[in-house]
């Protein structure tokens, strides 16, 4: 029997998840897949309906999560097996290699102007490159380098070393092994969260022929000050800026051809905030949004469109769309329906709000841990209405994305819920 | 270890220093949620900048009072700039509404004083906009350099004039009218009734310009006790409205009248022991 | 752990100052060997040295024996951010005895060294410039011990609806003791007059009767039906309530925190499409209720019409939960209408009121009688033959947007669609209108496709009106002095990262008293609520960084302006009618300070005098 909790994701609701827990007085393992806890909320420029810049408010949880005398944050890890029951969880957890010693490395970056390779950042959805030895971004926690290893010379050829010759810490370690951990838990935690579905196969908006169409997690790294371009929406053909955008909803989503029959709930919202914010970054920019049902339903949404069109001159078209091209200029051209007329009209860049989906890995996850998974690959509740987040696993608890589609603030009270609800049983177990 | 640093040092080069140029010093109040965390991206990222900003971190902008800028601008700062999370982004939920109101007071308190409110800058900057604060120092600094050097030190009647400014910011009725600045805009008066902006600034300018004025009367009266007709021709101000000052300075007991050699009244600021 | 050195605020400050190389990214840049030797030079400085690595072992050794041979009492780390390494160095100067509180750190890599790669010289002056001004920082400095203070672990609940319940109970399995306040007789709130539940289609009262029995059972969980608040005095763990039932004793309580979940009422639509002035025209709660009581009417042709005093009609938002209600319930009327129709069969076509009788010309009807076979001919006529039971009846549902968001939602309005409810789009410029034609109801809208005026004889209209504020949200709203928003729902601490927090700490919402939710929705937040008033409950204290508020009593003329500029309701009137900082409450943001007409508030560890000498020291001329 323990107190102990693990948490499973490290995006804002299993950020929150275990601060709650974490200030309780419990002990909170946080295993996180990646480098660095954050997220997906560490990509976002701005958030609705306040426009408020994500980082600066993401980056103090981050930090008070990390340095929580009652956490233990294992970044780089994954969790691959899970035996017992509520009260007494045994959790493996397999430690990825880092090759960098976290407890030396300060995060100076010297090692990085040595690093001879180049490999699309993830972080910046591929819009700029990193090197292998990386940081996932300026403000990761931990503030430390990762050597991925699929495009290390080093631990790949043998050739190479600059990084170890430049760190004065010594803290790269070419023979690190990948580690399992055993933690006991009393319950557990998942927060896995999303991914952005490719549209490349949904060929009818041109995504990686055209090159001015975009996703919009990447133009939202592009209008981050941090971002790849450093804040300017730049059209890929010729690095130029764009004044008429077209944002188009709903692309591999509420669309049962292409396997995703739901709607993600936040993009409605998200492309609002984008032509807002094109519109903040240079007067002269025009949006249109295309789109099949403006679902602003949440408190302050509405509002939020209602500004959108009075103030920043946002238009709304009520209508499918599809993309082509001008092979000369590369303008990409919307084509749609209005009062059942076919409508063509040439635009500088276009923003596809892709399919949100659960990460895939959340599948094997779901199995290790005895989960349900829904057709579409989300998390199943048990008890859908008073206890969404309860699953078939008594101690097992749902929060964020990973469980239905879900924006910040659901994903912060779920994370908040679920913390609640592990309370809750080690409580009832007896611990 | 110490050889490698050496090593280091000696291979980066200097770009030549101009050496008597002048370098104005510049204060910058940075809050620690938004701004700081700028300036640190700022250096994470190695957007280069000038030397001229000394920051000094505080939890939120709100914190900068009229007094603080005002005596520092009295001290013979070159510039000065607060910087504070976007409004509506706040840490501290409307702390920054409150700086900008403060803002405005103490650039009129400035210009009331004869010192260029282009020395003072408010600016938000969030904690991913690490180039943005590069560009608002660089430009700052050269903002402040076209204005030259503060002429506080040099000039004794401009440093009076600022020590007034910084004690109109201290009184009672200016710092209680810009504290329910914002409240009376959003919530209106103990009768509910709205204030328009505008009005309240009106409002607002015309209670800084006597308070400035009072405060002047004083800062002079305390060098020596000095006649109405005196101050008239100091401060640059008729000397009805001068008088009427004194007659309110004489209520609070701030101000005594002699009568050197039983001729033309004079006044002399009446100081209260120890206290600064 | 070291003994505690006491430092008296009258010591002679003794400082000693660490500068770090970082590896290069400092000492590349900056001089830092000549900057040490600068900052031997300063006032009160007794020790002072550079590290490769400050924050690695050996750096944070130097710092504690610094301490221990120097007897240091004042010490300066001048290397990287606060932001990310104070912690760091702080546990380093309390692991050696020394409080917090007297640690400066100075910034001159990222401030200094990072910016200005290119400018030796004057990067190294300015290094100088900040150590100087952490200097004359430092020697103003005084220990501070952190205030805690109690917390009662018990908490209040105001509501008994679903959100209420749930927060009580998830209060009560985490083992504390919670009093629920519910004005009505019984529990269950809103969700109690409704019919059944979309996404389970459970009947509601099935779905919340184990909710309310164990409720109703918990030990935990003291019980105050047909109660109200009457008044809350204190602050966080530490309320003072009393709670007030009619015709009883009022009830004296101390709790440590306090739930908000009063809920919502449906907004009554009077002088909107003809309700309360045709028959059959009713609210999508008044539907749900003739379900519920197998009242409705005999009817073929029902129309829905969505926002209905909604999305800028009367209120300005949009309720989130009608769109998948009403879907819902034309679901239900097309598959389940036999079942629904009960005892009112036999009254008829009308419910509530009989309308007045009406002689309706004959060419009126037939005109009537024509239009509606278009009307049928437009939305499907080929397709007639294969209707299966649903044919008795047609759903329309008037819309401007359906809101199904998520995954079952948009699931079940495909289902519906396949199921032949139709859906007609209206914009604000072309509201659809209910009136009498003759003694038949009729919605007269435009068809957005067509641009053409059409109309539809209808049986009954439902119209799907929003959530509204409770009227009395005002009273609690400054009973507890917690905000409420534009439209009168209570406002959240941070839109985004504390939807369940008030900006006051100790008092936290949940449900549809701070916005339009459905069950799901309010429940999770109710035991968000939960997890987060339980904090300060299983900690037992809570604990406030030494940057607080303090208040001179004898310069505080007690004007208040500080009371009402504090977002967190951190001052109050002291009972000698001069301000007081609740210390557990105050954030330390310093509005308050700045504020003061009298200056009789400054900052803990933020004071005027500090902050003057850093930046004063600043515009020194180098020694």
């Amino acid at each position: 029997m323990t107190k102990d909790v693990m948490v499973i994701g490290g995006g804002i609701a299993g950020i929150q998840a275990a601060l709650d827990l974490a200030d309780k007085g419990m002990i909170v393992h946080l295993v996180e897949k990646t480098p660095s806890i954050g997220g997906r909320m560490a990509q976002l420029d701005k958030t609705f309906p306040t426009n408020d810049c994500s980082i600066c408010i993401l980056a103090p949880k981050m930090a008070d999560c990390f340095s929580h005398p009652n956490t233990n944050v294992i970044t780089y890890a994954e969790v691959v097996g899970v035996e017992g029951k509520v009260g007494s969880f045994k959790v493996k957890v397999l430690k990825k290699a880092r090759y960098v010693d976290e407890t030396k490395c300060t995060g100076c970056g010297e090692c990085l102007e040595k690093c001879p390779s180049k490999v699309p950042s993830e972080f910046e959805m591929g819009l700029s490159n990193r090197k292998a030895i990386y940081m996932p971004f300026m403000q990761a926690v931990p503030r430390v380098m990762t050597i991925d290893k699929e495009h290390c010379t080093m631990i790949t050829k043998g050739k190479c070393g600059n990084c170890k010759k430049a760190c004065k810490r010594e803290a790269i370690d070419y023979e690190m092994k990948d580690k399992i951990l055993e933690l006991e838990v009393g319950a557990i935690v998942v927060a896995t969260g999303f991914d952005s579905w490719d549209p490349s196969s949904a060929t009818e908006y041109g995504y990686g022929r055209y090159p001015n169409v975009f996703t919009a997690l990447e133009y939202e790294r592009m209008i981050n000050a941090a971002g790849p371009t450093h804040g300017h929406i730049e059209r890929r053909s010729d690095k130029k800026r764009p004044i008429k955008m077209a944002f188009i909803q709903c692309v591999g989503s509420r669309n049962p051809q292409v396997g995703h029959p739901y709607c993600c709930s936040v993009c409605c919202m998200h492309s609002t905030k984008e032509s807002m914010l094109a519109r903040e970054h240079h007067d002269d920019m025009e949006s249109t949004i295309f789109y099949k049902d403006m679902r602003a339903c949440a408190k302050g949404f509405w509002e939020y469109i209602e500004r959108a069109k009075r103030d920043y001159g946002v238009r709304y078209v009520n209508s499918d769309a599809t993309v082509q091209e001008n092979a000369e200029t590369h303008n990409p051209i919307v084509v749609y329906d209005v009062g059942g007329r076919q409508q063509s009209e040439e635009f500088d860049m276009v923003v596809l709000a892709t399919t949100l989906v659960p990460r895939k890995e959340t599948l094997e996850l779901a199995k290790v841990l005895g989960l349900k998974a829904d057709e579409f690959g989300f998390l199943e509740s048990s008890e859908r209405i008073l206890e969404f987040g309860k699953t078939v696993v008594p101690g097992i608890y749902l929060a964020g994305y990973a469980a239905g589609p879900a924006d910040i603030p659901e994903s912060v009270a779920q994370g908040s819920s679920a913390a609640a609800k592990a309370v809750e049983a080690i409580v009832q177990a007896g611990g | 270890m110490a050889e490698n640093v050496q090593h280091a040092i000696a291979q980066k080069k200097d770009e030549p220093a101009g050496a008597n140029e002048w370098e104005p010093k510049i204060i910058g109040f940075l809050c620690n949620w938004c701004s700081y965390a700028g300036a640190d991206l700022c250096g994470v990222s190695r957007y280069q900048y000038p030397t001229n900003v000394r920051a000094v971190r505080v939890m939120c902008s709100t914190r900068i009072s009229p007094h603080i800028v005002l005596e520092l601008f009295t001290a013979g700062a070159d510039g000065i700039l607060v910087g504070g999370c976007h409004l509506n982004d706040c840490h501290y939920i409307t702390g920054n509404f409150y700086t900008e109101k403060r803002l405005r007071l103490m650039k009129k308190l400035l210009e009331d004083a004869g010192i260029e409110p282009q020395r003072l800058r408010l600016e938000w900057v969030s904690a991913s906009e690490g180039e943005k604060f590069s560009k608002i120092v660089t430009e700052f600094t050269e903002q402040v350099k076209k204005l030259g050097p503060s002429k506080v030190k040099k000039d004794a009647a401009l440093k009076t004039r600022a020590s007034a400014a910084d004690g109109a910011s201290q009184t009672f009725r200016l710092r209680a009218l810009v504290g329910k600045e914002l409240g009376l805009e959003k919530t209106g008066n103990v009768y509910g009734q709205k204030l328009d902006q505008t009005e309240l600034e009106k409002l607002i300018d015309a209670a800084t310009k006597d308070e400035f004025e009072r405060s002047l009367i004083l800062e002079l009266s305390k060098q020596k006790a000095r006649s109405v007709k005196e101050l008239g021709q100091i401060m640059d101000v008729p000397t009805d409205k001068v008088l009427r000052h004194i007659v309110v300075l004489r209520q609070k007991n701030m101000i005594a009248m002699e009568h050197p050699d039983g001729l033309t009244p004079t006044y002399k600021a009446i100081e209260i022991g120890g206290e600064q | 752990m070291a003994d505690t050195i006491k430092v008296d605020p009258k010591d002679k400050p003794r400082i000693g100052v660490f500068v770090c190389h970082c590896g290069t990214n400092i000492g590349g840049f900056v001089d830092v060997k000549s900057v040490a030797e600068y900052a031997k030079t300063l006032p009160d400085v007794i020790y002072a040295t550079d590290n490769l690595y400050t924050c690695a072992e050996d750096g944070l050794v130097s710092i504690r024996e610094g301490i221990r041979k120097h007897n240091l009492n004042r010490i300066i780390v001048a290397s990287c951010t606060p932001r990310t390494h104070a912690p760091l160095f702080q546990a380093t100067c309390e692991s050696a005895g020394l409080n917090k509180y007297l640690f400066t750190f100075v910034n001159i890599r990222e401030h200094c060294s990072w910016v200005h790669m290119k400018e030796r010289e004057k990067g190294t002056t300015k290094a100088r410039d900040l150590i100087r001004m952490g200097v004359a920082r430092a020697r103003l400095l005084i220990p501070q011990e952190e205030q805690r203070v109690d917390v009662e672990p018990s908490g209040v609940v105001i509501g008994g609806g679903v959100a209420g319940m749930t927060a009580a109970l998830s209060l009560a399995d985490m083992g504390f003791p919670v009093h629920l306040v519910e004005r009505e007789a019984e529990l269950g709130g809103f969700v109690k007059n409704l019919n059944n539940l979309y996404v389970t289609e459970k009947s509601a009262t099935d779905t919340i009767k184990p909710l309310i029995e164990k409720t109703k059972a918990h030990k935990n969980v003291k019980l105050h039906l047909g109660s109200q608040m009457k008044s809350v005095e204190g602050f966080i763990g530490n309320y003072e309530i009393v709670i007030g039932a009619k015709g009883a004793e009022d009830i004296k309580a101390k709790v440590g925190t306090i739930i908000v979940a009063t809920g919502a009422l449906e907004y009554v639509p009077e002088g909107l499409y003809g309700y309360n002035q045709y028959p059959n025209v009713v609210t999508l709660t008044e539907f749900e209720i003739l379900c519920k009581k197998k009242a409705l009417p005999k009817m073929k042709n029902v129309a829905i019409i969505q926002c209905a005093g909604s999305r800028g009609q009367v209120k300005t938002y949009c309720s989130r939960v009608c769109c998948n209600v009403a879907i819902k319930n034309a679901i239900n009327i097309v598959d389940n209408y036999d079942n629904m129709l009960g005892l009112a069969e036999q009254l008829g076509t009308v419910i509530e009121k009989v309308p007045v009788e009406q002689k309706v010309p004959e060419e009126i009807i037939e005109r009537r009688r024509r239009r509606r076979g278009r009307e049928r001919g437009e939305e499907g006529e080929a397709d007639e033959v294969k209707l299966g039971p649903s044919e008795k009846i047609e759903v329309t549902v008037f819309n401007r947007d359906i809101m199904a968001y998520g995954v079952e939602h948009e699931l079940t309005y495909n289902k519906a669609r396949e199921k032949r409810v139709k859906f007609v789009r209206y914009t604000t410029d072309h509201l659809p209108r209910v009136y009498m034609e003759g003694n038949q109801l009729t919605v007269g809208y435009f068809h957005e496709t067509l641009k053409l005026e059409r109309t539809m004889p209808v049986d009954m209209v439902i119209l799907s009106t929003p959530l509204v504020a409770q009227p009395d949200a005002g009273d609690l709203s400054q009973m507890l002095k917690v905000p409420l928003g534009q439209e009168g729902f209570f406002l959240e601490a941070h839109v985004k990262l504390r939807p369940v927090d008030f900006a006051t700490d100790g008092i936290f919402v949940c449900g549809t008293c701070r916005g339009p939710a459905d069950i799901t929705e309010a429940v999770t937040q109710a035991s968000a609520a939960a997890s987060r008033a339980a904090i300060p409950m299983a900690k037992g204290y809570v604990q406030a960084e030494a940057l607080t508020s303090v208040v001179d009593e004898n310069k505080c003329s007690g004007c208040g302006t500080c009371i009402q500029v504090c977002p967190y309701g951190a001052l109050r009137k002291s009972e000698k009618g001069l301000a007081e900082v609740i210390v557990a409450a105050c954030k330390g943001c310093g509005c308050c300070g700045a504020t003061c007409p009298e200056g009789a508030i400054t900052m803990t560890n933020y004071t005027d005098a500090q902050l003057l000498a850093e930046a004063k020291a600043a515009l020194q001329e180098e020694v």
